[in-house]
């Protein structure tokens, strides 16, 4: 049981983090809260699904045609939110909450509420190791998401360009003042964020039923990873999708699948009544 | 009696000293310019004073009454009002809103507002000199209109205790002198004023007292001329080491 | 119904727009009061517009809390717990709905102040962030729970409304589509009447004074957490009642449906659209809209036609914060 929760907790839990990551850095940069972040991977997904099923596109080519279906549509949101004054991460809430609801409903009307999913048969299978079960599905997301962490990790932390990034999370004002076009980093997150969703949204659809209000779980996910890291902090971020995932799969095992969506919601509740600045960060002087 | 005394204050924020042993009192009547350099610590004081932050250690004693650890509410109800640096008027509310909030909450509550609410509260905005702007909604109004709506909605409280946070802070000379025959209107109104003010050009010419802090410490305190030549004032606010005055 | 507390001297350009709102509002009410008469074929206007008053109710309910700047978006959880609380103790005690629906509020008053305990000591976009999460708890709860609720299997032959009897009048609000609309806009206007009273007191000027600064609020002797708590849980009462009443409206509820995101979103967007500041804005949006979703844009669009409140709520953010009827009387 125990390696079941582990296996399951840390696969999961990767591609959790894989999906906070872009709302996260969205969130850092323009301090834009995306609700819609969630129906637009399930959106992304549906676009896979759409490809794979009714064009018989092969599943790898689905990614890259997401990530382009992505760029616009975030690039989009980026003028709406960018059109809000103060309070923009209130402001920002409930636009986007309205745009969430726009893209539910275009996809219940193209796709209509019938459940989805991308069967990749190879996925279902596995193997063994020592002691555990490793389906080529947690494999692949585990796999997956790291690699996609890293390549953010290497962006973020090793180039100048990543550097940018942080400075304006860290402060925006100063930044400016360093001669960083905050502007361009703002639509440079939401670029990212879009290729980030591309990427997420396929595997979403093959881990998980595709129907047009799945996005709200999915942003709640991405809420509470984001809140327990704080801002700015891509290993916590890490820590928190390994900390939500194996909380999940830990009540999945012990009390059933049907109290999943609560783990999350009891999490970013905790979060947010004792640390709301993130795991490591300080309360009220 | 006094009516207000700081006894021992310290304020820490996170490791970063604020405020240093404040040792000080204000008598009924009077007005107390406090001064210091920017960083000084005299917003942090007033924040203390009004109940929004607790003090790390040391008692505030108004009217002979502990109110260290109260709230900011009751501490209004007892009879200390403020404004602020920023005015922060209730933006999307009328200016004459904005005051009568200070009068119906100030000391009590009443269910509605009745015509003598109103009035009142018309009266505080003559008094300030905006009551032609009663019906303008508050973030609407000048900066120094803002000020003064601020003023009005601190005296609607009917405090016995004023403190005003840099309320000349960027005015002409014109304006310093309109505000300062406003701050005796209110003071022959029996309200006694505790005025922050850094650039000196208010408490100067105003104050009976003044308190003048340093890096969180107090550095002088005693009439205005008196302390605009000690030592350690000028140090603070101009840095230079004044030479000739030599006392061993 | 003049929104400001000061005395107004009227433009005659604005005489003339307040005289145009008011005439308006009447006619609007008038219509209302005669619709019965006026569709005498068509059940199907009637039921939408005994849930459009109730979706206004909905809404008014959610201002209560929404004008101290309190933005929940999981005003759901109130409304689920009311509809399960009559449904349940109808169905279980055989209690008349004349009291379960009061009861239910009470319990929604309930999760309310559970709500606030957790959530009010956060401030603007985390409130609302917490308020999301906290739907999901009476919602997994309600759909576990199932030697209660029956889970997700939902509850079904809930009791209709109840009925009236004095003396010789008899009058069934459960059996006739008529009687629901009326008894529906009975609570309606009960609803109004209290907003309005709210709204006039000195209670709101504290509340838009919490949300515009809200420690110069409390310096000013407002005793702040006493009214955000307050307002939250006045909006709690009534969003669970309107949550029995729903229950005994529809007589079939399920976790997915009362708990929905929908009944946390719609009466926000109609609040938000219909004007925040004021008493009726929230109510004209929601008599606007909802028929309007329901008569025009869901034959044209059967999957999907709610598309039209994410639109509305994009175009108010970005053109008409106010609201459209908060632009209108020029609060």
């Amino acid at each position: 049981m125990w390696t079941t929760i582990l296996v399951s907790g840390f696969s999961l839990g990767s591609f959790y983090t894989l999906i906070a990551l872009g709302f996260a850095l969205i969130f850092g940069i323009t301090r834009n809260f995306n609700l819609s972040h969630g129906d637009l991977l399930v959106l992304a997904g549906y676009v896979a699904y759409g490809l794979w099923k009714v064009w018989g596109f092969p599943f790898v080519l689905t990614f890259p045609v997401a990530i382009l279906v992505m760029l616009p549509v975030c690039l989009g949101l980026q003028r709406l939110f960018s059109r809000l004054h103060n309070p923009i991460e209130l402001n920002s809430i409930v636009l986007s909450f309205g745009v969430a609801i726009l893209i539910q409903n275009s996809m219940l009307f193209a796709f209509s509420g019938n459940y989805r999913l991308i069967g990749i048969p190879i996925l279902n299978q596995g193997f063994r190791v020592p002691g555990f079960y490793v389906s080529y599905g947690q494999l692949t997301l585990l796999l997956l998401s790291l690699v996609i962490i890293g390549t953010l990790y290497v962006l973020m932390y090793r180039t100048y360009l990543g550097k940018a990034m942080r400075a304006t999370i860290q402060d925006k004002d100063s930044a400016a003042l360093a001669g960083i076009n905050v502007t361009a980093m703002g639509t440079l997150a939401f670029c990212i964020g879009a290729v980030l969703i591309g990427l997420a949204g396929p595997l979403y659809g093959c881990i998980h039923y595709l129907y047009p209000s799945a996005g709200h779980g999915v942003t709640l996910i991405a809420i509470t990873i984001t809140i327990f890291a704080g801002v700015g902090r891509l290993s916590t971020i890490i820590l928190a999708g390994w900390t939500l995932g194996l909380a999940e799969s830990f009540t999945v095992v012990l009390c059933g699948a049907s109290w999943r969506e609560m783990v999350s919601a009891v999490l970013l509740l905790t979060l947010l009544a004792f640390r709301p600045h993130g795991i490591w960060g300080k309360g009220e002087g | 009696m006094d009516l207000l005394q700081l006894k021992s204050l310290h304020k820490t924020f996170n490791n970063f000293c604020a405020l240093t042993n404040i040792d000080f009192s204000v008598s009924e009547g009077e007005i107390v310019g406090l001064v210091g350099p920017n960083g000084a610590g005299k917003t942090t004081l007033f924040n203390l004073i009004c109940g929004r932050f607790r003090p790390t250690s040391g008692k505030i004693l108004f009217q002979g009454i502990d109110i260290t650890d109260l709230k900011p509410h009751a501490i209004c109800r007892l009879g200390i009002s403020r404004t602020f640096q920023s005015s922060r008027p209730f933006g999307r509310m009328s200016t004459l809103d904005n005051v009568l909030v200070g009068h119906i909450f100030g000391k009590g509550f009443s269910l509605h507002t009745r015509p003598e609410d109103r009035e009142m509260a018309h009266e505080l905005l003559e008094i300030v000199g905006i009551a032609h702007k009663a019906e303008t909604m508050a973030d609407q109004l000048t900066l120094s209109e803002q000020r003064r709506l601020d003023m009005a909605r601190a005296l609607a409280t009917r405090p016995k205790l004023l403190l005003l946070d840099e309320v000349a802070a960027g005015f002409s000379p014109v304006l310093v002198k309109q505000a300062i025959e406003l701050i005796n209107r209110v003071r022959d109104r029996g309200v006694t004023l505790l005025i922050i003010d850094h650039f000196l050009n208010l408490s100067l010419k105003v104050s009976d007292r003044l308190l003048a802090l340093d890096h969180g410490e107090k550095v002088a305190e005693g009439p205005p001329h008196m302390v605009m030549r000690n030592r350690d004032v000028l140090q603070a606010y101009l840095g230079l080491r004044h030479q000739d005055e030599e006392d061993d | 119904m003049i929104q400001s507390t000061s005395i107004k001297t009227f433009q005659y350009e604005d005489k003339k727009r307040f005289t145009a709102d008011r005439a308006g509002l009447f006619l609007g009410f008038l219509l209302l009061v005669a619709l019965p008469l006026l569709v005498q074929s068509s059940d199907y206007i009637l039921q939408v517009f005994t849930h459009a008053l109730l979706l206004a109710s909905l809404a008014l309910a959610w201002n209560l809390s929404g004008v101290s700047g309190s933005m929940s978006l999981g005003h759901a959880a109130f409304f689920g717990i009311g509809a399960y609380g009559s449904a349940l103790l109808s169905l279980e005690q055989g209690l008349s709905p004349w009291l379960t629906i009061p009861i239910s509020g009470l319990f929604a008053t309930g999760v309310g102040l559970i709500m606030g305990l957790i959530c009010l000591r956060l401030r603007g976009a985390y409130f609302a962030l917490a308020t999301l999460a906290f739907v999901e708890i009476p919602k997994v709860i309600t759909d576990n729970w199932d030697t209660v609720t029956r889970g997700s299997l939902g509850l079904v032959g809930i009791s209709g409304l109840p009925s009236l009897h004095m003396g010789r009048w008899h009058m069934d609000f459960g059996s006739s589509i008529i009687h629901s609309y009326y008894l529906v806009f009975a609570y309606f206007l009960i609803l109004l009447g209290i907003v309005a009273f709210v709204f006039r007191s000195n209670i709101r000027l504290a509340l838009q004074a919490i949300r515009e600064e809200e420690f110069a609020a409390e310096s000013l002797g407002i005793n702040v957490n006493r009214y955000r708590l307050l307002s939250l849980l006045m909006s709690a009462f009534f969003t669970g009642v309107s949550g029995a009443c729903y229950a005994h409206l529809v007589r079939y509820i399920e976790p997915g449906l009362v708990y929905s995101l929908h009944f946390s979103a719609v009466p926000m967007i109609f609040a938000i659209c219909g004007g925040r500041f004021t008493i009726l804005g929230p109510a004209v949006a929601a008599l606007v809209l909802y028929p309007m979703d329901q008569f025009i844009f869901h034959p044209l669009l059967p999957a999907g036609h709610e598309f039209l409140y994410g639109a509305v709520l994009i175009l108010t953010m970005l053109f008409i914060p106010n609201g459209f009827w908060g632009r209108l009387r020029k609060t």
